[in-house]
């Protein structure tokens, strides 16, 4: 344990040297007419010291997440702690900065050579994962504000089916596809633009953000979790992570009594059942089956990049340059019109629509291989999750799986055998 | 409490929580609705108010009225921007109450379930899930397929009509398509003033600007006047080559704008703008600008008769909306210029035109937004089939020579200069004329034949307004907060001499005869010795300057911002001739012709004389 913690140590560390951050330069001037500045939208840039703060918050709760987890068992001390992370992180903080919003970050910094990450963002997109590698999804359990306030909010969840939970399960790879792709291109960080959350941690955003965030939560009482389970795509990334985890919750302490009261425990639908000799008996069709899908996966991934580099017309419209572009060519009546912010503002800038073109064709033909990989992505994200519904394993315990358990640590309080170890 | 007390008031405060929750959320979306229909800070009763405005720049209850209205229209906003706030952080807390209700009452009521039966089917939850995976997976394909059948490439359209243009003008120059210029307004009647070479405008959409060059080898060459032509007219800012020195004689000394005392004639102008009046035989040019309109005006200078007005509009390139500007500089601060065949005209959108003396357009063109804090204010120089536009902004400086007769780029310069407002002068230097620029940091002069820098004099500092001056062999040049230079436009030029105890922040100094005149925007007007920069007297005004002093007829005219007129005698020893008033407020530098003054103030234009 001792060697484990150096290690995240020194990794965090080996971030400290040569990483950038931003703070206020200048101050706010100051009216006599009394005039108050108003609130900004977004959070002020935070001193070094308290950003390094943010870091050391993460790693503290991560390490306390999984001592309650694996040494003390306790979903308690699960949920208080989880708690505090969503008053730290979400309504201290605002929910910037956020581990799911730092992938857009490291994406423009990998296609971006000019764009310096900031060490925040670097840390709080790298240190999850690596805990997660560890100890599974602790960083959703406990540390995710965004995670913990659906948790809190989980009165009546219904079970969805299989088909509509996995058919669902494709949008976090659409949604992280996108995330990196229009980061990369220097078009938007969706996920913090699109984030139905920080909304409610800010007190403050448009009437339909407000609407969406309200909405999912409403949605969240009956449909455990849905942003991590639907749509967050950094749940991919810890996702994968976590089906490699050395160690993983697990239900029982000891040997698994087979009692089937965690059975239901779960309202993410994670824990999976006995197999009771299933696997064996369909193996033959199973094996076929591996065998169609591992052969299509080739034709998933190159079959994917073409529609992908289809779509590429529509995904680029969101660039600010292509918007703007393909407004002033296929309606050039908008230059007159007055209240047309990003119209007026290039007329007045001088630039010709040559150069405007110019600038929309180059970042377009960023969007057509970006699509092209985008396409390929998803393509093998297809195959991919098809070929894991046919790789049986035989069990013989109840146990969460370990790729989409949020660690949340409900399981635990229903097993008799912890308890009966605990009173012990 | 027991467990069912617990159970019906958990019940009761999450149903009690939906219930104010529903009706906060129906008062937003109301409250959303209602300002989307009226958004308080696009009220058509404001935009009617601001167009009546233009119309009426001087009445104060329209502008109080403007206010109030601004003032409620604000309010307005701040209160939806409250209530929606507010409302978000109610409906915030609703839902947290009604979960938390709604998560107590389930976990009260939970208990022990019977362990399930062994129901569950592994093989037929990974057939559903491979079912689900393949329809999500078909239709992100669909998606995708649709996509590209429905987006069209505008761009691609974009490149086709661009490739396919014809009329797309070699060096940048953009077309005005004149035929729609004039449609359903005929010709405006020549009339038989003196002074004037009539040149007609082309009659079809072929414009001056997009001639061929056979068309162009076609046309009668134009004889441009000469130096003896120009020193008889007042064709530019302050004066023949922009240097504030008049010829003409018997300039009045004692009027009174507000009692009419040897006003020969005032007119009403019909538009705002800053620029001053230039003179050619009878005819006197101004411009004006509003919001979406740009006008040269022609004035009868004996009679105060409007001749013409002509609005410089459809320029290809020009912006929709003008560009920010100051009200002390506007939308239309520099001067034209006229070489007596054409009056030309720049405005504070980058449209340069020029007109043929009947006010038709014959060619016009944009240079491109000049990026100014403040709007451009450099004046026009005309000299020999050359228009001369000193075009300093804070995306970078150039000097340009543009043809007088087709618009085109003739030279163009860049300069290692900040963004500046002063104009251009020319001055004769040897047997040529140079043309002369004060910027930050640099005066500095051009060949008008090639553009090529002549020489540079690093001494400028600061937001470079007032205009150098030539005289006897020496260049002068002033900024506030920077100093007065005696420049010696000679070799790379060197400074003869320099001054700070008086600089200008606006108008430009002038000499003639030995004698240098300062006039600063506090209302000190300063007389210096050409030859060492010794002051020889000065005189303060209760107003400051913005109008270029000028020199006539034996004196000197300095114009303030209240409309007083300082004349001091043309000499070393101070001697007070007159400080007649105007009536009226007025920055623009006068112009002379013999035996008047035209001045143009706030609103008027007025001729003075006897």
């Amino acid at each position: 344990m001792q060697k484990r913690v150096s290690a995240y140590l020194a990794l965090l560390l080996s971030f400290t040297g040569g990483a950038g951050y931003a703070q206020q330069r200048f101050p706010h001037p100051e009216f006599e007419s009394g005039y108050v500045q108003p609130e900004p939208e977004l959070p002020d840039p935070r001193a070094a010291p308290l950003e390094y703060l943010d870091v050391l918050v993460l790693i503290l709760v991560l390490l306390l997440a999984s001592w309650f987890i694996y040494r003390k068992r306790s979903r308690k001390g699960i949920l208080w702690l989880g708690v505090f992370s969503l008053a730290y992180f979400g309504f201290y903080r605002l929910g910037c900065i956020c581990a799911i919003g730092a992938i857009q970050n490291v994406s423009l910094a990998l296609f971006n050579p000019g764009y310096a990450i900031p060490f925040t963002a670097l840390a709080f997109f790298l240190i999850p994962l690596v805990f997660t590698l560890f100890h599974g999804r602790t960083f959703c359990a406990a540390a995710c504000p965004l995670g913990v306030v659906q948790d809190l909010l989980v009165a009546r969840p219904v079970s969805l089916s299989p088909g509509v939970s996995k058919a669902l399960g494709l949008i976090p790879y659409l949604y992280l596809g996108l995330a990196v792709l229009y980061a990369a291109t220097g078009t938007e960080f969706i996920i913090c633009r699109y984030d139905p959350y920080v909304g409610l941690f800010r007190l403050d955003a448009s009437f339909l953000m407000i609407v969406l965030g309200v909405g999912f939560l409403l949605l969240g009482l009956f449909v455990a979790r849905p942003y991590c389970r639907f749509l967050c795509p950094y749940g991919v990334l810890l996702g994968w992570m976590s089906g490699f985890s050395k160690r993983h919750l697990s239900i029982t302490p000891a040997e698994c009594i087979d009692c089937k009261l965690c059975a239901g425990s779960c309202p993410f639908d994670v824990i999976e059942k006995p197999t009771n000799g299933q696997a064996a008996e369909e193996k033959e069709s199973n094996v076929r089956r591996f065998l169609v899908y591992a052969l299509l996966l080739p034709v998933f991934l190159i079959g994917g990049g073409f529609l992908g580099g289809k779509a590429h017309l529509l995904l680029s419209g969101a660039h600010p340059d292509v918007r703007l572009a393909e407004v002033l060519a296929s309606r050039p009546e908008v230059k007159n019109d007055p209240d047309n912010i990003d119209v007026q503002t290039f007329l007045a800038s001088g630039e010709t629509m040559e150069a405007l073109a110019g600038k929309a064709r180059e970042a377009r033909q960023k969007f057509y291989y970006g699509s092209i990989a985008l396409g390929a992505f998803l393509g093998l994200a297809v195959g991919l999750m098809l070929l894991r519904q046919v790789i049986f394993r035989e069990r013989t315990d109840y146990e969460p799986n370990k790729s989409r358990c949020f660690s949340c640590g409900r399981c635990m309080d229903y097993c008799p055998v912890g308890k009966e170890l605990k009173q012990a | 409490m027991n467990k069912d007390q617990k159970i019906q008031l958990f019940s009761k405060l999450a149903a009690g929580s939906a219930a104010v929750g529903i009706f906060i959320a129906l008062l937003l979306l109301l409250n959303y609705l209602q300002a989307r229909r009226a958004d308080p800070l696009e009220s058509a009763a404001m935009e009617a108010l601001l167009e009546r405005l233009e119309e009426e720049p001087n009445n104060e209850e329209l502008k109080t009225e403007i206010r109030n209205l601004d003032l409620l229209a604000r309010k307005a906003f701040f209160n939806n921007q409250w209530q929606i706030n507010t409302g978000a952080l109610l409906l915030l807390i609703s839902a947290i109450v009604f979960g938390f209700s709604l998560n107590m009452v389930n976990s009260l009521k939970s208990k022990i379930e019977a362990p399930e039966e062994e129901d569950g089917n592994e093989f037929l939850a990974g057939k559903l899930s491979q079912r689900g995976i393949l329809i999500a997976g078909a239709a992100l394909a669909l998606l995708a397929l649709g996509a590209s059948f429905f987006t069209r490439d505008h761009l691609q359209s974009f490149e086709g009509e661009g490739s396919e243009s014809p009329a797309m003008p070699a060096e940048g120059i953009e077309v005005i398509d004149v035929a729609a210029a004039h449609a359903g307004s005929p010709p405006a009647a020549t009339d038989t003033l003196s002074g004037a070479v009539e040149e007609t405008a082309p009659a079809d959409t072929a414009t001056a600007a997009s001639r061929l060059p056979e068309e162009e080898a076609t046309r009668p060459a134009i004889s441009y006047p000469g130096a003896a032509g120009v020193f008889q007219q007042h064709g530019s800012f302050r004066g023949p080559f922009g240097n504030g020195v008049s010829i003409h004689k018997n300039i009045p000394t004692e009027w009174d704008g507000a009692a009419g005392q040897n006003i020969l004639w005032k007119a009403r102008l019909p538009g705002t703008g800053n620029n001053s009046p230039v003179i050619w035989g009878d005819r006197l040019f101004l411009a004006a600008a509003s919001k979406g309109k740009q006008l040269v005006l022609c004035y009868n200078r004996h009679s105060g008769a409007l001749l013409w007005q002509k609005a410089v509009e459809g320029v290809p390139g020009s912006p929709p909306a003008p560009p920010k500007t100051t009200d002390d500089t506007g939308l239309s601060a520099p001067t034209l210029t006229t070489d007596g065949i054409r009056v030309y005209a720049i405005f504070a959108t980058g449209d340069v035109a020029a007109l043929n003396l009947s006010g038709e357009v014959i060619w016009a063109r944009n240079l491109g937004l000049p990026d100014n804090h403040y709007g451009h204010s450099s004046s026009l120089q005309a000299w020999q089939g050359k228009l001369f536009v000193q075009y300093d902004t804070n995306k970078g400086g150039k000097v340009m020579a543009l043809d007088c007769a087709s618009g085109a780029t003739i030279w163009e310069k860049a300069r290692k200069v900040k963004i500046s407002w002063a104009s251009p002068i020319l001055a004769p230097v040897g047997e040529k004329y140079q043309l002369i620029l004060s910027a930050d940091p640099l005066v500095a002069a051009y060949d008008t034949e090639t553009g090529k820098e002549l020489w540079s004099v690093d001494c400028m500092m600061g937001e470079v307004g007032p205009s150098p001056a030539f005289s006897n062999g020496l260049v002068f040049a002033a900024n506030e907060y920077a100093r007065l230079v005696a420049i010696r436009p000679e070799g790379k030029g060197t400074i003869v001499w320099e001054q700070n105890e008086y600089l200008p922040e606006v108008a430009s100094p002038v000499a003639a005869d030995g004698l240098l005149y300062i006039a600063t925007s506090y209302g000190v007007l300063a007389c210096y010795d050409t030859g060492n920069g010794e002051k020889y007297w000065e005189h303060e005004c209760d107003a400051g300057f913005y109008a270029s002093p000028l020199i006539a007829d034996g004196k000197v005219y300095a114009l303030d911002r209240e409309g007083a007129m300082h004349i001091l005698r043309h000499d070393k020893e101070k001697q007070l001739v007159n400080e007649p008033a105007l009536g009226e407020k007025t920055v623009a530098t006068p112009a002379f012709a013999n035996g008047r003054v035209y001045l143009r103030g706030e609103t008027h234009l007025y001729c003075i004389g006897r």
